[in-house]
């Protein structure tokens, strides 16, 4: 693709890679990052963590540490308020779900290794950490619920007792009769599938400084984003503070990836201790407590059943499946096995759906959303079966899925699972987006490729998988946008901002709206200050809802300024023209800076905006070594409209390098004791440079009815087939041991095993 | 205890009474006040926190601050030229989209920069930049606009040679 330098004619910008307004100060090293905040007067704060997974906390002695030097303050679980983190996302949460909210600081149990039970302030960094060493925490052990189904099962040890068991809801979605449909299946796959926890794993950890004005009152933040209004009213409700009293400031940020900026129990703490010692209170999470505090993901365990006609049409799936959320609910609540259920169906046309689902607590890190949440399992585990059913029909995998996509005739369409959760698919063409992937991917030639490598005795496969992403998820957002001196437009926007680029996407639809070059806006939305209400960062909402909602913001501008300089020139509005930054009509005109006017815009939509994505992945295996080598890796995705195509493209690739790296070699293992085995990056493998392949990414644009940029989700489009459509290439590589391939991840050691299989050893 | 040292970052001298504990990434953003260089790790894998010793890359987390006391520390902060001008490497991260968060970023150029001295490689292949970029992770990017910003910035120094 071309690169453009930035334009200074605003009619095209929309579709143009203009380059990214933010990034001369990211580097030059002058972007600030919430470790780069720091106040007058601050102290540092250090969590103590339990090491022991699940146990009766007995006591927890702080005396020591208090008289260490530099210590400040040294406050446990019965020094802080009886709170619990709340929900953000409350669909199909129970009692029962709310009774397994974590406190801020654990109270009378200890439930996950790296559950915080006390919290060390002191004047430096150095000092808070000699501190924590002094604290003795006295346990009881309790036996470790650590293996998901075991969990759900066991009845004599219960995580949370008022829960009642170790499934805080069970959930059963669908439609159809999918028992009857199967009965009348030529072909029926069942199959037991796992997928291993990962997680988003951003590269800058999570950090917050809070700084409380006693005179004022005023609480201010640095460092949450994602979510910052709901992050604001939380902690407002936690503190009993007014909500209006509390500011915060989305600052730089080093990667979301969905774990960073959900409210976590420092959220509460820090902001507490800045009140409780009217001091600036800083907390930067170091590498080994990220991967024991923030948000895991992922694992899932599932007994699915796929249902085909002699035809090849789709019947029935039907899914029991356990989600492990970990020792407690966090604040998006049941979203995994919700989304996990959405997500089944795929792109497919089917029958009847059965899911049944169980949220199991165990004794680990709670787990939340990574991107792709539920989407990249469920693909995984639908598009894995798919292909044993074709091999079992005797059909090409790329033409099975063809015959049973949902036809262009049949848009919209709206279903209901329950729950209220609705599966909504508005517009575009599944088969003809599936025949442009398959093209431009070369798939015949791919297959070609490998057939000739097959017959030099390599171990190649060429892997697929089709998905729908429901994005863009609302309820609405809002935009103002300000004339401002120098033909300049200021534009506040509620969305936020992860790395991901959003200021420049949405800069470049309020220039073309307002028909003025990008260099006259400024979009900000660090500041709840400046901003009275927004939504955030997550399910690749920006674009969509930011957008639109600057859209509508800048037409109200218009239609303003329109009337007041009509009447200010004293003419009708109609006859008022607006070009840039200013109003006129009959050879006069006006500033609009000058007619004291501000747009306001609101962009509110229920349903959420269903993306097609294809994958596949080409892969050859080292027999000796169990090495799996992707040769070729293209992802394709529908954003409907991609604002700026070389941004898009970047979500795309790093999304899918991000999943490559989730199917092949990111774990997050626990021993029988609840133990991590992973809390650095020398365990934790994160890929570099040389372990991913070059990735292709297809822009698919069939243009979104619901919103008027026509835009659907881009940010996580790319990791959803990931998972699938490598299990799918590996399993094609090792021929009729390929039914082996049940789980992820594929470490050389499950590769040289398989490949064992294959040899019939 | 402390220690006074003195070290010579981006060509200017900083003073601190140090504990020998320190680590150089500290000094650097604490005492320097350059927060330019990030720190993804403090364990030595991520290389978020590469800072050049006396010309040579370093890890500036494995590094305590006594250990680079009359020493010259170059950071992302002393890379752009006089005059304030992007360096060729800065550029080509800019046109490529060779960075998302950028939190990665600073660590990358200081690790790649001698790349692109006079003495540098007059041209290297994809794998071969990737091999060189393999001491530093990035989340965001996939790394594959990296490997196509080093590209650019070393055509860039053959066209100018
Ligand atoms: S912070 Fe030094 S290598 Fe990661
Ligand atoms: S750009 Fe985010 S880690 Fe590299």
């Amino acid at each position: 693709m071309t690169k453009q330098a930035t334009p200074t004619l605003a009619a095209s910008l929309v579709g143009m890679s203009v380059l990214r307004v933010d990034d001369i100060p990211l580097l030059t090293g002058a972007g600030a990052y919430v470790g780069d905040v720091n106040r007058p007067g601050q102290v540092w704060a250090r969590i103590v963590r339990s090491e022991i997974a699940h146990g009766r906390l007995l006591r927890v002695d702080v005396e020591a540490a208090r008289r260490s030097a530099g210590v400040v303050g040294v406050f446990s679980g019965s020094d802080t308020p009886d709170v619990r983190i709340p929900l953000r996302l409350e669909w199909a949460a129970t009692e029962a779900t709310r009774a397994a909210l974590q406190p801020p600081l654990a109270r009378d149990r200890v439930r996950y290794v790296g559950e915080p039970v006390a919290v060390i302030v002191a004047t430096s960094q150095y000092a808070a950490e000699d501190a924590a060493e002094l604290v003795v925490v006295e346990i009881e052990e309790l036996p470790p619920l650590v293996e998901t189904r075991a969990a759900a099962e066991n009845a004599h040890t219960v995580l949370h007792q008022t829960v009642g068991g170790n499934i805080v809801n069970r959930l059963v979605f669908g439609y159809g009769d999918a028992e009857a449909a199967t009965r009348s299946a030529a072909v029926v796959i069942r199959e037991r599938m796992d997928i291993h926890r990962h997680t988003g794993v951003p590269l800058e950890t999570r950090g917050l400084v809070a700084e409380y004005e006693p005179e004022s009152g005023r609480l201010t933040v640095w460092g949450p984003t994602k979510v910052k209004h709901f992050n604001r009213s939380a902690l407002s409700g936690l503190l009993d503070i007014d909500e209006g009293r509390i500011r915060y400031v989305e600052t730089d940020v080093g990667g979301g990836f969905g774990v960073r900026g959900e409210f976590y129990p420092e959220d509460f703490v820090i902001p507490w201790l800045a009140i409780r010692l009217e001091r600036p209170v800083k907390w930067i999470e170091d590498r080994h407590e990220h991967f024991v505090a923030t948000n895991h993901s992922r694992e899932q365990s599932h007994d699915i059943e796929l249902a085909v006609a002699e035809d090849g049409r789709f019947l029935a799936l039907r899914d029991r499946n356990w989600i492990d959320l970990g020792a407690y609910v966090r604040t998006h609540g049941l979203t995994l096995p919700v989304s996990t259920a959405l997500h089944m169906s795929g792109p497919y046309a089917w029958q009847a759906l059965e899911i049944d689902s169980s949220a199991v607590m165990t004794n680990k890190t709670p787990s939340g959303t990574y991107r792709g949440p539920g989407i990249v399992e469920a693909t995984f585990v639908r598009e894995r079966l798919i292909d044993r059913a074709a091999a079992e029909l005797g059909l090409d995998p790329a033409e099975l899925r063809r015959r049973n996509m949902v036809p262009v005739e049949a848009l919209p369409q709206r279903i209901e699972l329950g729950h209220g959760v609705v599966r909504f698919l508005d517009s575009g063409d599944f088969p003809d987006a599936w025949d442009t992937f398959l093209e431009q991917a070369g798939y015949d030639d791919l297959c070609a490729e490998r057939d000739a490598a097959r017959v030099r005795g390599e171990h190649v496969g060429v892997g697929l998988a089709a998905y729908v992403e429901h994005g863009a998820v609302g309820p609405y957002e809002q935009a103002r946008i300000v004339p401002e001196p120098g033909g300049h437009f200021a534009v506040s926007v509620g969305v936020s901002g992860v790395g991901q680029g959003v200021r420049t996407v949405l800069a470049q639809v309020a220039a073309q709206e307002l028909g003025v070059p990008l260099e006259d806006v400024t979009v900000s939305h660090h500041d709840t200050d400046t901003i009275p209400g927004g939504f955030g960062a997550f399910a690749s909402r920006g674009t969509v809802f930011g957008g639109s909602a600057i859209m509508l913001a800048a037409r109200d501008l218009h239609k303003r300024a329109a009337a007041a300089a009509a009447s200010q020139l004293g003419v009708p509005a109609d006859e008022v023209t607006i070009e840039g930054a200013r109003a006129s009509a009959k050879g006069r005109s006006v500033p609009l800076l000058e007619l004291g006017c501000a747009g306001e815009g609101r962009f509110e939509k229920a349903t959420t905006e269903a993306s097609f994505g294809a994958s596949l992945a080409l892969v050859a295996l080292d027999p000796g070594t169990g090495k799996i080598d992707v040769r070729r890796f293209i992802v394709a995705y529908d954003v409907g409209r991609a604002v700026n195509p070389e941004l898009v493209i970047g979500q795309l690739v790093g999304a899918a390098a991000q999943g490559i790296a989730g199917a092949l070699m990111e774990e997050l293992p626990f021993d029988e004791t609840g133990q991590p085995l992973c809390t650095s990056f020398v365990d934790y493998l994160m890929p570099t440079a040389a372990d991913l392949p070059y990735i292709d990414a297809l822009i698919l644009e069939y243009p979104a009815l619901g919103n008027p940029l026509g835009a659907r989700g881009a940010g996580e489009g790319g990791i959803d087939g990931t998972g699938g459509s490598i299990a799918n290439a590996v399993a094609d590589a090792l021929g009729a041991a390929g039914v082996e391939v049940r789980a992820l991840p594929l470490r050389p050691e499950d590769v040289k095993r398989l490949i064992r299989l294959a040899a019939g050893e | 205890m402390t220690r006074r040292i003195a070290i010579k970052v981006n060509g200017s001298w900083y003073e601190g009474d140090v504990e020998p504990r320190l680590l150089l990434s500290d000094f650097i953003r604490d005492v320097a006040g350059l927060t330019g260089t990030h720190v993804g790790c403090e364990h030595g894998v991520c290389g978020a926190c590469t800072v050049q010793l006396d010309g040579a890359p370093v890890r500036s987390c494995l590094l305590l601050s006594v250990q680079a006391d009359g020493r010259e520390v170059t950071t992302v902060e002393g890379l752009q030229n006089a005059g304030g001008a992007l360096h060729v490497l800065q550029q080509a991260f800019r046109e490529t989209h060779a960075l998302q968060c950028g939190f990665c970023s600073p660590g990358f150029l200081m690790s790649l920069e001698p790349l692109l001295r006079a003495d540098g490689p007059a041209e290297l292949t994809d794998a071969a930049i990737r091999e060189a970029l393999s001491g530093n992770l990035c989340r965001c990017t996939g790394y594959q606009n990296i490997v196509a910003a080093v590209q650019l910035a070393l055509a860039r120094r053959r066209g100018a040679a």
